[in-house]
């Protein structure tokens, strides 16, 4: 993240430190409390946010309130294994469903500073040969996604050589038709997947028994299978797409994605898609001890870090809009600025506990 | 070092310094920092308390070192690398002794490991660094009688290729190296045509077609590393199997290209229909003490910062995993598809099995042991317990094992030899067989000198009979197991002058010495350097290990 541009602002800072730290407080933006002692803070995060955990300026950000916060990250669901014995103070899995399944015994109503629709990262052909085959439509530079033809296609074992329309097909793209994930037994963007895709299956409505558990088990499984081994995290699968190693189609974060238009480093030729249905994914902090309330206060409501989310391609609970704007600054016309202009439907996803069997029935363990 | 960045990015500081200035509304400005220093000379403080962070991971990472001395200076992080194959080190970590003896890990791939969930249970913070594809490195002199436009071979192109004699190529063991298990992924893809992950169905589909691509093999190893070596080698008057091609990382081929005559220069080709690729994910261990987790996040920011992922892809040829920085110069950027791996253990494992004992190449090997008056007591029963894993014996059946249609022979030795027993595994059913060579094991006994010239001149020969005899060809080698130095018999300079009189074909068998006891370390190197073979040290791993790494070789 630009860190060496970083190292160079210290520089020059340093050389002008003096003028630049008169001329600055004298302009506009206040000069800031000598913070009082630091707690440090402890924290799992899933690995998204791990740009934003990371970067200076939050980590500033975070000192100026008299914060040093330190992360590891880890699978959203295995984050209740990992925090067993560990000295963490929070966790911020990627889902509402994830940190629901997390004991704590802080028993304030959970915050969520920020969340992110989930989103299918492809290329432009990609994306021309879906709309051409009625899978994806494209409207004000907004590409969305049929998902209920998706589910058609994937659920029936189509391959890309199998749809109707094959002009214009674009090199390479053979095999089944399906969106490549992260592990759902530890990441939740794919156990939101799961989700999703088991609401489709039984027709649109969500999963909430066994008996429905069952009906769409098998297919679940199918589509899992397709995939073959899975990454671990979200973050694993974009860097994996930077590097050029791709699938088709990926399921991830729009904030992955907006975190590097805003940066400008978005790979020419990435091609972001949303999901007609789409579940979304609640940053949600689970507080384990009392030093954690001034971190999810802090991500709530610090203007500074509010600002950050949205840079870092978050959408802000306290000001959604932030990212659309910096977006459209940087002429991003790919990113909707309101979620609801797109009519994407938002069904909610099945209980913590029904997900798990669902995530153990589409992916069998020591199959 | 001379360190341009910061200056120039100084320059550009000191423009945002200035719309900071004036109008305050791109983000906050950062502030100077404290520890800043004014003169600007000095290099800046590490980030963080120094910590050496026990790594284990594949050997093809010696090329990282300048760049983890930089990260050192500027995170307080030494990285201490071990080195251990992908699969060798995905065992280490299912069988918890990873645990507390390493901080993180470092593999080309940790797919292979996360299809074990106890063993994917134990990762946080999977990183992925760097990037680089399996690829087939073709010869210049042979690429231009085959007509490919490098940018445009598919799988298909190149099976026929092998399948024609036109192509011969050198490949990892997959049952060890990350590098081959990629390759063999891919080649079971593409010949089976599978849509999507490879079931058992697929892996059967693609044996007859995987059967004949592999008898182009003429080279195999347990490491990325060693396959390259062997290669220059051979390509600079060394003796060796001559290869066509490798199948290899991408950046190791582009690597090995630098000290290659022009007539061996490798030409990259990545199948149009898709490759596996390995992203080097750093990988913290759960059960690392908090500060190595600490230090394990200061290494991984430094390594995925903007300049440190461009001096990465320049330096080793891989590509780099952070948007916005330029793969390095020789790296086509053209897209490939990604074959997807196996989801599960059964059909990974069911591959390996396939390649071992029905798609490769079989193996003629033979054990040169020494059974001297100093092996009696722990070190002989070590060796018994050893070669007996590899039969099984314990009721195990490890993907390393002697193989089904390998021929072993056993030579017994002291000042003389006392004995040789030969073995043929059968294709089927080869558990009695694999008994036999157990119960020979057994029957090793220790008394006598060392004469370790002499029977290596005898297993020479032996293997020379055997090849006349059966008329076939097989990966031949010789591993020599001693615990001390050779005090009887043929000198060095004997068996040298013995070793060159020998026909090309026969010098191409290497032998693989196993420093144990009192070896005599420089003979053994001598030993394996004049056969182009590798020296394996037991002194400082189990030679439990040691006799299954070098399975790889055989």
């Amino acid at each position: 993240m630009r860190r060496q541009q970083l190292v160079g602002i210290l520089v020059a800072f340093a050389l002008v430190a003096a003028v630049a730290a008169i001329v600055i407080t004298k302009t506009c933006c206040g000069s800031s409390p000598t913070p009082a002692a630091q707690t440090t803070v402890t924290g799992l995060i899933g690995s998204e946010k791990a740009d934003f955990f990371a970067s200076p300026e939050v980590q500033r950000a975070f000192s100026k309130l008299g914060l040093t916060v330190s992360v590891q990250h880890a699978g959203s669901w295995q984050m209740k294994n990992e925090l067993k014995g560990g000295s963490y103070d929070f966790a911020i899995p990627a889902s509402s469903v994830a940190a629901d399944s997390i004991p704590t015994a802080i028993t304030t109503t959970k915050v969520r500073p920020f969340y992110s629709p989930l989103v299918v990262l492809t290329t432009p052909d990609v994306a021309a040969f879906m709309k051409q085959n009625g899978l994806a439509s494209q409207k004000d530079k907004v590409w969305v996604m049929d998902m209920q033809a998706y589910w058609a296609a994937a659920s029936a074992g189509t391959a890309w050589t199998g749809l109707p329309r094959q002009e214009n097909r674009p090199a390479g793209l053979s095999g089944q038709i399906y969106i490549a994930t992260t592990d759902p037994r530890s990441s939740s963007s794919a156990s939101l997947y799961l989700a999703l895709m088991s609401y489709l299956g039984n027709g649109q409505k969500v999963v909430a028994s066994q008996s429905d558990i069952d009906r769409v088990g098998p297919a679940l499984q199918k589509l899992m299978g397709y995939q073959g081994a899975m990454l671990s995290s979200s973050d694993q699968l974009f860097r994996d797409f930077v590097a050029g190693t791709e699938r088709p189609l990926s399921w991830t974060y729009e904030s992955e994605v907006a975190e590097q238009a805003l940066a400008g480093t978005l790979p020419a030729g990435s091609t972001v898609i949303y999901p007609d249905y789409d579940i979304q994914s609640d940053h949600t902090v689970v507080e384990l001890t009392a030093k954690a309330a001034r971190v999810s206060a802090a991500l709530a409501t610090d203007p500074d870090l509010v600002k950050l989310e949205a840079r870092f391609g978050f959408r802000p609970e306290s000001d959604p809009g932030l990212l659309a704007k910096d977006l459209q600054q940087k002429d991003n016309q790919q990113f909707p600025a309101d979620l609801k202009s797109l009519g994407t439907s938002q069904p909610p996803p099945p209980t913590s506990d029904l997900l798990q069997q669902l995530v153990n029935r589409a992916v069998p363990s020591g199959q | 070092m001379v360190r341009h960045l910061p200056r120039r990015a100084a320059l550009g500081a000191l423009a945002v310094l200035l719309t900071a200035v004036t109008g305050c509304s791109s983000g906050s400005a950062p502030e100077p920092a404290p520890t800043a220093s004014a003169s600007g000379s000095a290099a800046p403080a590490p980030s963080g308390a120094p910590y050496t962070l026990r790594v284990l991971g594949g050997s093809e990472l010696q090329d990282m070192q300048p760049i983890l001395d930089d990260a050192q200076k500027a995170t307080g992080v030494t990285v201490k690398l071990s080195y251990t194959g992908t699969l060798d080190g995905a065992n280490t970590v299912s069988a918890g002794r990873a645990d507390g003896t390493y901080d993180a890990l470092w593999f080309p791939s940790n797919r292979y490991l996360r299809l074990d969930q106890a063993a994917a249970g134990k990762l946080l913070s999977e990183t992925p660094v760097m990037d680089s594809p399996v690829a087939f490195g073709v010869r210049s002199s042979v690429l231009s009688g085959l007509g490919w436009d490098p940018a445009k071979v598919s799988w298909s192109q190149i099976g026929d290729a092998v399948g024609q004699g036109k192509l011969t190529f050198g490949m990892t063991d997959p049952a060890q190296s990350n590098s081959g298990l990629s390759a063999l992924i891919g080649l079971a893809s593409a010949f089976s045509g599978a849509q999507a992950a490879l079931t058992d169905a697929d892996v059967a589909k693609a044996s007859p077609a995987l059967r004949t691509f592999f008898a182009g093999q003429k080279l195999t190893s347990g490491s990325s590393g060693w396959l390259a070596q062997s290669y220059q080698r051979t390509a600079t008057g060394g003796t060796g199997a001559q290869v066509g091609a490798l199948v290899n990382y991408e950046s190791v081929l582009l690597e090995l290209n630098r000290t290659l005559p022009g007539d061996a220069q490798l030409t990259v080709i990545r199948p149009t229909d898709g490759v596996v690729s390995a992203d080097y994910p750093l990988t913290l261990l759960a059960s690392a003490p908090s500060q190595a987790k600490d230090a394990f996040s200061r290494l991984t920011a430094y390594l995925l910062r903007q300049d440190t992922q461009r001096k990465i892809t320049d330096t080793t040829e891989r590509r780099p995993v952070v948007a916005g920085v330029q793969p390095g110069a020789g790296l086509s950027t053209d897209r490939r598809p990604e074959l997807p791996f196996p989801g599960s253990r059964p059909v990974a494992d069911g591959l390996l099995a396939a390649y071992q004992n029905q798609l490769r190449r079989p193996s003629r090997t033979l054990y040169v042991l020494d059974t001297s008056g100093s092996m009696a007591g722990d070190r002989l029963a070590n060796l018994k317990k050893a070669l007996g894993l590899l039969t099984g014996a314990d009721g195990s059946h490890s993907v390393d094992g002697f193989r089904d249609r390998e021929q072993v022979t056993l030579i017994s030795f002291a000042d003389a030899v006392k004995w040789e027993k030969v073995h043929q595994v059968p294709a089927d059913n080869p558990q009695n067989e694999l008994a036999a060579i157990d119960s020979d094991v057994r029957s090793l006994s220790a008394g006598g000198g060392t004469a370790i010239y002499d029977t290596l001149e005898t297993a020479y020969r032996e293997l020379a009979g055997q090849q006349a005899q059966a008329g076939d060809d097989r990966f031949t080698s010789i591993v020599l197991m001693t615990d001390g130095e050779s005090n009887e018999g043929a000198t060095a300079g004997d068996f040298s002058a013995f070793y060159k009189a020998l026909p090309a074909g026969r010098q191409a068998i290497p032998v693989f010495p196993i420093l144990f006891g009192e070896g005599a370390k420089d003979q053994l190197q001598g030993i394996a350097d004049l056969t182009g073979g590798r020296l394996f040290d037991a002194l400082t791993s189990s030679l439990d290990g040691v006799f299954e790494e070098i399975r790889g070789y055989q």
